[in-house]
């Protein structure tokens, strides 16, 4: 868990922004399905870890570190490379205080994600690159 | 403007992918798996097909080797972000050795992805 950044914020405007200028009109249709992911995703983390299922914790953080990676919530993809290497190394006592995080922290993203996808700015506190979190 | 099929078991990439080539001008079709592609490149025939390379059931580099024996000059882009011991580059290398012609890593880059996109249909298919 050491290797995961101490940056308060999770989301990117400037990445999402990017996105937006992208894909025009198609962008909230796209937010959506990524906002999908990233809320249902660590719910399957954590069941598979309650089943002791290594091989499962280790997929479904593959796939969530994609998806986190690709719309800019680093430190969530931090998270969950974490947690895929300790599905892939069988072991997942560390894996349970990791998972409940990384819940908190995708029911985070998933409520600045909206935000920004209702066109204002994020709040502020989620930009104050540097600071430690609480 | 070409006819292109993206196979990817995550919907967000899909989406994401399609929604892009659409803008670009392309008539998309997304499957969620290797075998629903071989269904769908049965029934119509498409320019380019961009597949991830881990996914369940069927991987990409299974798909690969059965498309281009079945179909010998249909162009095709593997995407990786990696997979269970397999870095993105190792498998990506892996892909162009089974015939992909263009590769893109996970986080793309959407003007990667087009650039990529214009490349390998202006390649000679054989």
């Amino acid at each position: 868990m050491n290797t995961i950044s101490a940056y308060r914020e999770l989301t990117d405007a400037h990445k999402l922004q990017e996105m937006r200028n992208e894909l025009e009109g198609g962008f909230l249709t796209v937010i959506r399905h990524y906002q999908a992911g990233i809320l249902h995703r660590p719910e399957r983390i954590r069941q598979a870890i309650r089943e002791n299922d290594p091989e499962q914790v280790a997929m479904e953080s593959h796939s969530l570190k994609s998806v986190c990676r690709q719309v800019g919530l680093l430190r969530m993809g931090e998270m969950a490379a974490e947690l895929e290497a300790l599905g892939n190394s069988g072991i997942l006592d560390q894996a349970e205080s990791l998972v409940e995080q990384l819940v908190a922290s995708s029911v985070t993203a998933n409520h600045e994600l909206t935000h920004f996808c209702s066109g204002a700015a994020l709040p502020r506190p989620f930009f104050d690159k540097g600071r430690q979190p609480d | 403007m070409a006819r292109i099929l993206i196979i990817d078991d995550d919907e967000p990439f899909r989406i994401h992918l399609g929604t892009l080539l659409r803008n670009a001008g392309h008539v998309v079709l997304e499957v969620d798996c290797a075998l629903h592609a071989l269904d769908k490149i049965a029934l119509d025939p498409f320019d380019l097909l961009m597949t991830d390379i881990f996914m369940p059931q069927m991987d990409g580099f299974e798909l690969l080797s059965t498309l281009l024996r079945r179909h010998p000059r249909i162009r095709v882009i593997a995407m990786s972000g990696g997979g269970t011991g397999m870095t993105p580059n190792l498998a990506l290398n892996v892909a162009k050795k089974l015939g992909a012609i263009e590769l893109i890593s996970k986080p793309f880059q959407p003007g990667e992805v087009i650039r990529a996109v214009d490349r390998a249909l202006q390649a000679d298919p054989t």
